[in-house]
């Protein structure tokens, strides 16, 4: 459309049709044209040079950077990749950690603060309980996240580590998120054992004294070991306990004291009174006691629940009532280990489990006179009760095989008695039923000959013999039958 | 059309453009590398730890990229492979140096660098008050921490350190010498000074610790080969004999005074004496007003004695103080209360004593305390 557009084929630059733009054809005037290419002459040599310099400037530039980094432990790859892709070759480390532990004290509502707790579980020779245990750490309402799980497999000869290893990397694989524990310490330390884990030497008096010392090292030895400084709370727990609330982290924190315990019982078998209190190491201290511990020498240790020792504390389990308020607190000088929640503060400040008798007492009793002694609430539950596993005694399992064989002998003495009976029956028949069957042909002959003496007397006179005949020999065969029952 | 479009070339790029261009790169690739966290060697990095809730006595992987953490692992630790020998440097045996701190001196900066066992073997921790001097000296600490960590060399740079705050206010403002030491003070002061300690050793200890190390914030000077030189004697509990130099002002020289009295051997004196004080009582040592007559450690030094001459010991101070990991663990804890009437460092040797381990003292090796 526009008039240099339409001239053919041959394009002419635009600037020079602009030349003309004013209509006016240019003279052969003088012109210099900027825009058109002019080849290069030759660059000044000093420009050269200085040219050559900023290159080789840039260069050493690079080398000397590139040499820094490496030399300072970085490598070849890192300055490559720009730091880029530093994380894909290895990963940073982070050596300083800083922790402000007044805001990790504990409060009552732990679970809305975030507030980490330590669940600490010795054991040996437990591989039969970690299934129950499991069922009941994926129950727990606390969020797992929140929980770190320490394990102290200590001389044990079965697949104990085994099977807990298994069980909670299965855990921490789940699918489902909210299943996943926080930081997992499984310990392995072997103390050599002094006493048998059976249910008899474990509880024998004589044992008492070093068995609880060790159980208190072993303790200890979990707890620091896993004991970290973002820890706000504390939660020993048995592996055997057979039923607990899984409410019973939030449970315990509500009362927000510094160690607390609930009531620890048992089931029993019925013919042993269907359940009894199992835990007597949550007790009120006595005068009888405090007397009694100054009369015993320096490394003694006071046990509760053997005659040995009468003691007369009053125990957090004998005061147990089923309909009670699961609210109730009872201030308490020992305590059992079976399930306790502690804050963490009281293990930072030193409290322990003493492996050595202090002031009389040792392992759980010991920590709580302990905790007593540096000012902190310990406090028990008496009517929130949890189960403990009833493994039999063995006099109960003694009991229990008497009471068996009783059962058997009472089995066969019945089985016996009924063959008897069935014998007799056989030899001499049932008479009842045929009393029955007598009886109706009786009286079938009755009606019979009933009828018949009708029939007869429609036609008395043909045959009277006859009908008197009939029922005389009914009789005799009712005789017959009768004698015959009698004998 | 005012301005003539075309093939618009370039200005020449003076040379000073492009110096200042090639600085800018120069500059963006330094940050963009620079940025990153201080490379370790791999040796560093196989020790450390796969998740931040871990023990503190590693270092960890800091998490680079985003995207969801992983649930963390399930970690396994033998406690029955952790040694505690006399040849720790041999067996390549973690140390944990534990700091209760109230005051930043420099010299005690410069002494721990000096130690010349492998810092990639040893933990440090610290446990400041919340107090303004002890933020003071956070502060300060964290600015050495991070010279050392992130720009000092590799040898200089500690295998992981935890910085603690107490969580509870110390019973007196003032860190004066004469307040502090006054007599009334001292059982609740001490009594602070245990929790402070033992919130330190308790959260720190871990499941690697061979040895743990007390040293106090004011011990300045002490030989490099410390922590060797304790370890090598083999002792459950070991303290060497904590000194102090000061201007003598009769000889008109530098000169040197026992400084540490918790080093001691009981007394006949000092059983007497507690068995007629209340259960919570505690004894003290250096004081006039009681007099135990305990052998103090402090003045079995003999010039001419030999460095590695030991001695039985019954209270010890935590000047400087070697501990076998185990002791610890086994429960042996610094008591915030009157224990057999000691409390914190002296009560700890009685502790240990009680659980089986022997504390043992180096009459004539001396670490220097700071001069006030």
């Amino acid at each position: 459309m526009l008039p240099f557009t339409s001239s053919g084929s041959k394009v002419v630059p635009r600037h020079h049709v602009s030349g003309y733009s004013n209509g006016y054809p240019r003279g052969n005037t003088f012109e210099i044209s900027p825009h058109r290419f002019t080849p290069r002459g030759t660059t000044p040599i000093s420009r050269r040079r200085k040219r050559l310099f900023v290159r080789l400037g840039i260069v050493a530039a690079i080398l000397f950077l590139f040499g820094l980094i490496t030399w300072n432990g970085g490598s070849v790859l890192s300055v490559l990749s720009l730091g880029l892709l530093s994380s894909s070759d290895g990963f940073q480390l982070e050596t300083v950690r800083y922790y402000d532990l007044s805001n990790v004290q504990g409060t009552a509502r732990g679970w809305e603060r975030e507030e980490r707790i330590l669940l600490c579980v010795p054991l040996r020779d437990a591989e039969s309980h970690l299934g129950m245990f499991f069922s009941h750490l994926k129950n727990f309402t606390y969020p797992h996240n929140l929980i770190d799980l320490a394990f102290l497999v200590s001389d044990s000869k079965d697949r104990t580590l085994d099977v807990l290893t298994e069980s909670l990397e299965e855990i921490q694989n789940d699918a489902d998120e909210n299943q996943h524990f926080g930081e997992i310490s499984i310990i392995e330390k072997d103390f050599g054992q002094i006493v048998n884990q059976d249910v008899e030497s474990r509880h024998g008096f004589a044992a008492q004294a070093p068995r609880r010392k060790l159980m208190a090292r072993a303790r200890n030895w979990l707890l620091s070991a896993a004991l970290r400084p973002y820890h706000s709370w504390v939660y020993w727990r048995d592996v055997d306990v057979e039923t607990a609330p899984f409410t019973i982290l939030e449970d315990l924190m509500r009362h927000n004291k510094d160690v607390i315990v609930p009531n620890v019982w048992r089931p029993l078998p019925d013919w042993l009174g269907g359940e009894q209190p199992y835990d007597l190491n949550s007790w009120q201290e006595s005068e009888t006691a405090l007397a009694l511990a100054d009369t015993l020498d320096e490394d003694a240790v006071i046990v509760e629940g053997y005659a040995e020792y009468a003691t007369w504390r009053p125990h957090l389990a004998y005061l147990r009532d089923p309909y009670g308020d699961p609210d109730m607190e009872m201030e308490i000088d020992g305590v059992g280990g079976v399930s306790i929640l502690a804050k963490a503060r009281v293990f930072r400040y030193g409290a322990h489990f003493p492996a050595f008798s202090f002031e009389k007492h040792a392992e759980t009793e010991g920590f709580g006179k302990m905790a007593k002694k540096m000012q902190f609430s310990v406090v028990g539950l008496p009517h929130y009760t949890i189960w403990h596993l009833y493994e039999p005694s063995v006099d109960d399992i003694k009991h229990m095989e008497q009471m068996e064989k009783e059962r058997l002998a009472k089995e066969a003495e019945e089985k016996e008695k009924a063959e008897k009976s069935k014998k007799i029956k056989e030899e001499f028949g049932d008479a009842t039923g045929q009393w029955e069957q007598d009886k109706t042909k009786l009286q079938n002959i009755a009606l019979q000959a009933k009828k018949e003496k009708e029939a007869a007397e429609k036609k008395t006179e043909d045959q009277p013999a006859a009908a008197a005949q009939a029922p005389a020999q009914g009789q005799q065969k009712v005789e017959e039958k009768q004698g015959g029952a009698k004998t | 059309m005012a301005r003539p479009l075309g093939p618009v070339r370039l200005k020449k790029a003076s040379p000073v453009t492009l110096a200042i261009g090639a600085v800018f790169c120069i500059l963006v690739l330094y940050f963009l590398i620079g940025s990153s966290a201080p490379d370790f060697s791999a040796s560093r990095k196989a020790s450390a730890a796969s998740h931040p809730l871990s023990p503190p006595t590693s270092p960890f992987r800091k998490s680079t990229g985003g995207g969801k953490p992983k649930a963390p692992p399930v970690a396994h630790y033998n406690l029955n492979n952790v040694t505690i020998t006399s040849d720790p440097l041999g067996n390549r045996e973690n140390i944990l140096l534990l700091t209760p701190m109230a005051r930043f001196y420099q010299q005690y900066w410069d002494n721990l660098l000096k130690l010349s066992y492998p810092h990639e073997l040893i933990t440090l921790g610290f446990i400041l008050p919340k107090t303004k001097e002890g933020n003071a000296a956070t502060t300060e600490l964290q600015k050495q921490i991070a010279k050392t960590q992130k720009s000092g060399p590799e040898k200089d740079r500690f295998k992981s350190i935890i910085i603690l705050r107490q969580d509870f206010d110390p019973p007196l403002q003032s860190q004066d010498e004469a307040e502090r030491h006054k007599i009334q003070n001292q059982k609740v002061r001490r009594a602070a000074m245990a929790k402070a300690r033992n919130s330190l050793l308790f959260t720190t200890l871990g499941p690697a610790t061979s040895w743990v190390l007390w040293l106090d914030a004011d011990v300045i000077e002490t030989p490099a080969s410390l922590i060797q030189d304790l370890a090598r004697h083999n002792k459950p509990v070991i303290a060497p004999n904590c000194f102090q130099r000061f201007y003598n002002t009769e000889k008109k020289a530098m000169d040197e005074r026992p400084y540490d009295f918790n080093n001691w051997q009981d007394s006949p004196t000092a059983v007497e004496l507690a068995k007629k004080m209340g259960p919570d009582d505690i004894l003290l040592e250096g004081y006039a007003d009681m007099a135990t007559y305990r052998a103090l450690m402090a003045y079995m030094h003999k010039a001419d004695g030999l460095r590695q001459e030991t001695v039985p010991l019954d209270g010890v101070g935590g000047a400087a103080l070697l501990v076998k990991a185990d002791v610890h663990r086994d429960g042996a804890m610094f008591p915030p209360f009157s224990f057999y009437h000691l409390i914190e460092t002296e009560g700890f040797a009685k502790m240990a004593k009680r659980l089986g381990w022997q504390p043992f003292g180096l009459p004539n090796y001396k670490v220097y305390h700071y001069n006030e």
